[in-house]
């Protein structure tokens, strides 16, 4: 539509005044939204437009319209990028315009179009291109003039606000895409580190001076002065801002190695002038305390963007670190912490008085902002230094301060809470963190935990009665447990008091539950109980997930003079005993406390329970930790540790049994508990001596009460048992007790399937249940699978091989039945298939068809009756899930060509596992449906089971039918047109496998793929072209055009180069066709030029090697920079 | 129509009965009965009676039938009914004019009760499947003496 205007005849002048009318109007169409379709499509024609660049000019310099100025910038943008080497400098000057929107649009597509011809210039030329191309605003040194005011308010506000967009367009995080490499944005952003941006910063900072008087100066009853003057602080805040953010994150980040680099890059020496020298930092903080007073009593001033802009800097000056600082000069250092301490100090000291103001309705921001520089400033300093900190200016140190603020946000908290104390509670952290701190700081954590716990009791009781809403609660339990583990830090800094306190605390509660059974409502202590147990186990043990937990250094530094073992304080559960008592747990054990008590045993006994037995292997170590030694004794000289451990899995079983219906309560214990339990061999080996384990076991496998657990729960405990087989002696012994343990569970399946009416009786309710939580405990047992323990999991597997066949057959309707089926098989084979000898694995795998086979035949063109959508979704997403757990399945097949423990050598004539799963998939392909295939993870565990078997098994898809293999490719066609880039990748790489397979191949003189690449003529007499040819003119047709990140080019150079290798005279037939499409001669020359050195240069030869591909993947970047710009353009 | 003398249905006489199963133990996909009507829960969520109390379930469950939404809560730890719900495959014999089905039952006979589905895709299926001369097989699901054709599949033969 607009090429004739932005081609050639570009003075037109009543053209492009009718270009600009049209834009307008439909500007204007999109904002009343009539016709919204059409005016999009012209506002879409402009941006697609080859050289718009005249018109859109024209728009800016002209319209009166502001989105449709907005439009043109954006059309400018876009074409810019697009068609960046044809552009002739005087293009890329436009005007600027005032409107604040269409400004930063423009500013940040100025600054788009800085950064693409970036590394194109040198720093000379990038000074004499900028003159021309930003007039008015941007080459620097108008900038600079700019900003120093000479120009009037106006422009300098334009400045910087191009400064702003220049260096968030340069960060990468915020930067637009523009269809290149990251590696261009990197170094972009490099040069931009090492060149300019402290530049930016002193100019930044010298406006910021030169306007500061003025701001002091100017009296408030001149309301539009400052706002003006606001706005542009503000935006200067905000430049240096990000420009902080930039260097931060250089700073901080020193894990990241290539971060550290930058660092180094930017030696101390050449900021630090700017940034501490400078006294600027004086300059800030003298700024905004006069702004605080000359604004004090308007309550909105706290909040608004000048004040928070320059709180922000404050705060970022205060984590600081690293190379600004001269190392020699440790002095200079604590100068500059001290003197942005005496800045902040303001709004946070008194911590009273600011607390009560903030309750009268003062906003709280300031002093979370306070909080932050503690935080940032406790970070970077070692404890002692930050106390002193202080202690220059006021008569006690740092930490005093802060736990004088904790004291005061805690008693806010019992008040009313909000949020502003988790700023607190983290710097905090940053302190309490860092183990050894002077006595006084011990002492002032001692008072300050007895304060917090002491509120978080009142805290508890006060909610004891207030039924909270469940979504709500969740949301406040992981929230609660960071609260906690900061509360922990504090109480670590100072046991010696934190912990008998917190013993007393206890019994105190205990003593009164006991006293008021009976006769007065508990609950109120039961939710403090509730919370304390939660503040002990906090504080005793760290959580160990995933890990070996290790008790925590500051309590077992101490407590080294405890010599009678009984009396120490970590031992204080014993309390728990009581509530195997059954009338004290109906009066006093509610299951939510049962919840805590479960949880905290979990916990406690995951670090200390008969740890010191692995110790003992290198008794050495006894010596030097006398407090080991004395957990040591404690469990083993005199027996406790038995003793404590029956107590635990007494008070297991009672959960499980005594608390009906109990949910949350049974998982806690089966995945908690139980599971930490068995984690250790030494505790294993106790456990199977315990008469209650016994117990325990016996009635998992008879007493019906287990069985009313929930799915989840019968799994893990069947888990759980299956493990603790680890403590056998021997691995016979081992064998037997999973035997015995599972063999009640196996014949009950078995004699449910050889009943004569299992078709009636399969579908009662009850046998429905039985069925259902027998499945649950053979997968527990199953995903248990250990060497010692396979072979009896294996024989259990096998004895219900053909009930579970029987089974699948009658409850095909009822899906849940099913799923559990396909489930367990799943995780049996997962444990058993690399273990197995060859007959075993072919019974397993014959298996595993039949199972295919049965489940297809009933599901196959299966039309289920849709009388709700509802029903309907979750029949789709039964489907989905019994898909995925045979794709899972033949997921699991494939590993044993990978990992093969079996004694077999590799010459015995095994199981062909590649033809089985492409048997497998052929089976269940026809069920996957497009519609299926929309599940993410269905879709994932396809296609990386496809890809994986074809770059693993070339050979054996040559060897399918064309149906099936024509079924795959199908499924990886479809799979290339997915917008998930793991699934592209995924489609890639099989491609890629499957054409270097038959280039190499055919290369060798073998059929490769044989007849299936030659293409074929059917039996109508039209022909059809090979598979590799069908892909790669397909493929090569779609690269250029579409939108694929750059994420993928690689990958997708690496499917392309054997595509054109296997196929190199249709690679030219597309070439040239290409090149004909092109109307433009100047394209056509470029696109023919670029198509050449795309297979010519880099010394690119016709051999499959690593180097080859290398050099291929580079080539291809370039021809798709190179030409992509103008094949796109409609 | 109404010949109900299936030999089979002498085992099956507790078609209409229900079962007593822990509310707790009842998921997502169960079935429950709810004000007298079978249904199938699609889902499930437990709370408590206040801090300290017991934990109860709020089951939302379609009705098996007229796929109505019914809502209930019960204890965790008490006995809901949960219905027998039984399927049964007959294969087509015939479609009659006034929209009533022929079923082949597994010991010859004929059940003639059952109309079309309501629901459009299944009764096409059939229609067509059955036209075409093809074998079609229809589950029948029975729960609290209600029936229905719930799903239709084509096992090949015809064309």
């Amino acid at each position: 539509m607009f090429n004739g205007i932005a081609g050639g005849g570009a003075e037109d002048l009543p053209q492009l005044q009718s270009t600009m009318r049209a834009i307008e109007l439909a500007c204007s169409y999109i904002q009343i939204n009539t016709n919204p379709a059409a005016a999009e499509a012209t506002i879409l024609s402009l941006h697609q437009s080859p050289q718009p660049y005249k018109a859109c000019r024209f728009i800016l310099e002209n319209s009166q319209v502001a989105s449709a100025r907005f439009q043109a910038a954006a059309a400018i943008k876009e074409a810019a990028i697009r068609e960046w080497s044809f552009l002739s400098t005087e293009d890329k000057g436009h005007a600027n315009s005032s409107d604040a929107y269409v400004f930063s649009k423009v500013s940040s597509v100025a600054a788009q179009l800085m950064k693409r011809g970036w590394l194109e210039f040198t720093p000379a030329e990038k000074e004499v291109f900028s003159t021309r191309y930003l007039r008015s605003i941007a080459i620097f040194w108008t900038i600079n003039q700019a900003i120093l005011g000479s120009r009037g308010l106006d422009v300098q506000f334009i400045g910087i606000h191009f400064l702003e967009s220049l260096v968030s367009e340069f960060s990468p995080s915020t930067s637009s895409a523009m269809s290149l490499p990251r590696e261009f944005h990197e170094n972009c952003r490099k040069s931009l580190e090492q060149n300019y941006l402290k530049t930016f910063y002193s100019w930044a900072q010298d406006a910021a001076l030169s306007v500061t008087n003025k701001i002091v100066e100017s009296n408030s009853d001149v309301p539009e002065v400052k706002i003006l003057n606001w706005e542009f602080r503000y935006s200067k805040g905000g430049t240096k801002g990000s420009i902080n953010v930039f260097s931060d994150g250089m700073r901080s980040d020193t894990a990241s190695s290539r971060k550290t680099e930058c660092v180094i890059v930017q030696p101390g020496a050449s900021w630090c002038d700017v940034l501490l020298s400078s006294s600027h930092v004086g300059w800030l903080i003298n700024l905004y305390s006069s702004l605080r007073q000359k604004f004090a009593f308007e309550g909105y001033w706290l909040d608004c963007p000048v004040a928070v802009s320059a709180r922000k800097l404050i705060v970022q000056l205060c984590s600081l670190a690293g190379e600004v600082f001269p190392s020699n000069n440790a002095q200079m250092r604590e100068q500059h912490l001290l003197l942005l301490l005496s800045g902040v100090l303001p709004w946070i000291d008194p911590p009273d008085v600011i607390s009560k103001e903030i309750e009268e309705g003062r906003s709280g921001s300031e002093m979370i902002d306070g909080c932050r520089a503690l935080l940032s400033i406790a970070t970077v300093t070692i404890p002692v230094v930050f106390d002193r900190l202080l202690r220059s200016i006021r008569p006690f140190g740092t930490l005093t301060l802060l736990s004088l603020l904790m004291g005061e946000v805690v008693k806010v908290l019992l008040a009313n809470s909000n949020d502003k104390e988790t700023w607190s509670y983290e710097s905090m952290d940053g302190s309490g963190g860092n183990a050894w701190l002077p006595p006084e700081g011990m002492h002032a954590a001692a008072s300050l935990f007895s304060l917090i716990a002491e509120s978080e009791l009142k805290l508890a009781s006060a909610s004891a009665t207030t039924d909270e809403d469940d979504a709500d609660c969740l949301a406040s339990v992981s929230a609660m447990d960071e609260r906690l583990g900061s509360y922990a830090l504090i109480a670590r800094a100072a046991v010696d008091a934190t912990v008998p306190f917190l013993t007393k605390l206890f019994s105190d509660r205990v003593a009164r539950l006991h006293q008021g059974r009976g006769t007065v409502d508990p609950t109120d202590t039961l939710e403090e109980v509730y919370s304390l147990l939660l503040i002990i186990g906090h504080v005793l043990a760290d959580e160990g997930e995933g890990e070996t937990a290790l008790v925590p250094d500051a309590l077992q530094t101490h407590f080294v003079d405890v010599v009678e073992a009984g009396n120490h304080p970590v031992l204080n559960c014993k309390i728990h005993e009581q509530c195997l008592d059954a009338n004290m747990r109906s009066s006093i054990f509610s299951p939510r406390l049962m919840e805590a008590v479960i949880w905290f045993l979990a916990r406690w006994s995951f670090t200390y329970l008969m740890l010191v037995e692995d110790c003992n292997l290198g008794s050495n170590q006894l010596q030097s930790l006398p407090s080991r030694a004395c957990l040591f004794t404690f469990f083993n000289e005199h027996n406790q540790g038995k003793f404590v451990l029956d107590i635990i899995v007494r008070i297991s079983l009672t959960s499980l049994m005594s608390y009906p219906g109990e949910k949350d309560l049974q998982e806690l214990t089966c995945h908690q508990l139980l599971h930490a339990l068995v984690r250790r061999r030494n505790i294993c080996f106790h456990l199977l001596s315990l008469d209650s384990w016994r117990n325990l076991a016996n009635a998992f496998a008879n007493d019906k009460s287990l069985f009313l657990l929930n799915g989840v729960s019968q799994r893990s405990l069947a888990q759980t048992l299956v493990l603790s087989a680890y403590g056998m002696q021997s691995s016979d012994a081992s064998n037997q007790y999973v035997k015995d343990l599972m063999a009640h569970m196996t014949s009950s399946l078995v004699d449910l399937a050889n009943n004569s009416d299992l078709k009636n009786l399969a579908q009662q309710p009850d046998i429905i249940m039985l069925v259902s939580c027998v499945l649950e405990r053979l997968r527990g047992a199953a995903s248990a699978t250990e060497p010692r323990t396979q072979r009896a999991i294996y024989e259990m597997g096998l004895s219900v091989m053909n009930p579970v066949l029987r089974l699948l057959e009658v409850y095909k309707h009822e899906s849940a039945v099913i799923y559990l089926l396909l489930k367990f098989v799943v995780d049996w084979v997962d444990g058993q298939i690399s273990y197995l000898e060859a007959h075993e694995t072919a019974g397993v795998v014959n298996f595993c068809m039949s199972l295919l086979q049965i489940y297809s035949s009933h599901n196959i063109g299966k039309i289920s009756l849709s009388l709700s959508s509802t029903l309907l979704n979750e029949a789709k997403t039964e489907k989905y899930k019994d898909l995925r757990a045979l794709l899972q399945l033949l997921s699991h097949l494939c590993s044993k060509d990978m990992v093969d423990f079996s004694s077999d050598s590799i010459e015995t004539q095994s199981t062909n596992i590649s033809q089985v799963v492409f048997f497998g998939l052929h089976i269940i392909t026809p069920l996957i449906t497009l519609e299926l295939l929309k599940y993410p993870k269905l879709c994932f565990d396809y296609f990386s089971l496809i890809s994986h078997m074809l770059e693993v098994y070339p050979e054996t898809l040559a060897q399918l039918n064309s149906d099936a293999f024509n079924h795959v490719l199908t499924t990886v066609d479809f799979g290339l047109h997915q917008q998930d880039v793991d699934i592209v990748t995924m489609c890639l790489r099989a491609l890629k496998a499957l054409a270097s397979y038959h280039y190499k191949e055919t290369k060798a003189g073998n059929t490769g793929l044989g007849s299936h690449a030659a293409g074929q003529t059917d039996p109508n007499g039209v022909f059809h072209e090979g598979i590799l040819s069908r892909f790669l003119r397909h493929y090569f047709m779609c690269l250029p055009f579409s939108c694929y990140s750059t994420d993928l080019v690689s990958t997708a150079a690496d499917a392309l180069f054997p595509l054109i290798l296997c196929e190199p005279n249709l690679y030219q037939g597309l070439g040239n066709e290409l090149i004909e499409k092109q109307g433009n001669p100047n394209f056509k020359t470029r696109l023919a030029n670029a198509l050449q050195v795309l297979t010519t240069s880099n010394q690119l030869s016709s051999s499959l090697d690593r180097l080859n591909y290398q050099r291929f993947r580079k080539n291809l970047n370039n021809f798709l920079i190179e030409v992509r710009g103008f094949l796109k353009t409609k | 129509m109404s010949d109900e003398e299936h030999h089979f249905e002498s085992s099956d006489a507790g078609a209409s009965k229900t079962y007593p199963q822990q509310a707790g133990n009842i998921r997502k996909g169960g079935h429950i009965v709810i004000k007298g009507r079978p249904c199938k829960v699609v889902e499930v969520s437990t709370s408590k009676t206040g801090k300290h109390g017991h934990a109860k379930c709020h089951f939302v469950a379609i009705d098996i039938f007229t796929a109505k939404k019914l809502e209930d809560i019960v204890p965790s730890s008490h006995n809901c009914d949960v219905p027998h719900v039984n399927r049964i495959d007959y294969q087509l014999i015939d479609i009659s004019e006034d929209g009533f089905v022929s079923l082949l039952t597994d010991s010859g006979g004929t059940k003639d009760d059952l109309k079309l589905p309501t629901d459009d895709n299944l009764s096409a299926q059939m229609k067509s499947g059955f036209e075409e001369g093809k074998d079609v097989v229809v589950s029948v699901m029975s729960s609290m003496g209600e029936e229905q054709i719930c799903a239709v599949k084509e096992v090949g033969g015809g064309k």
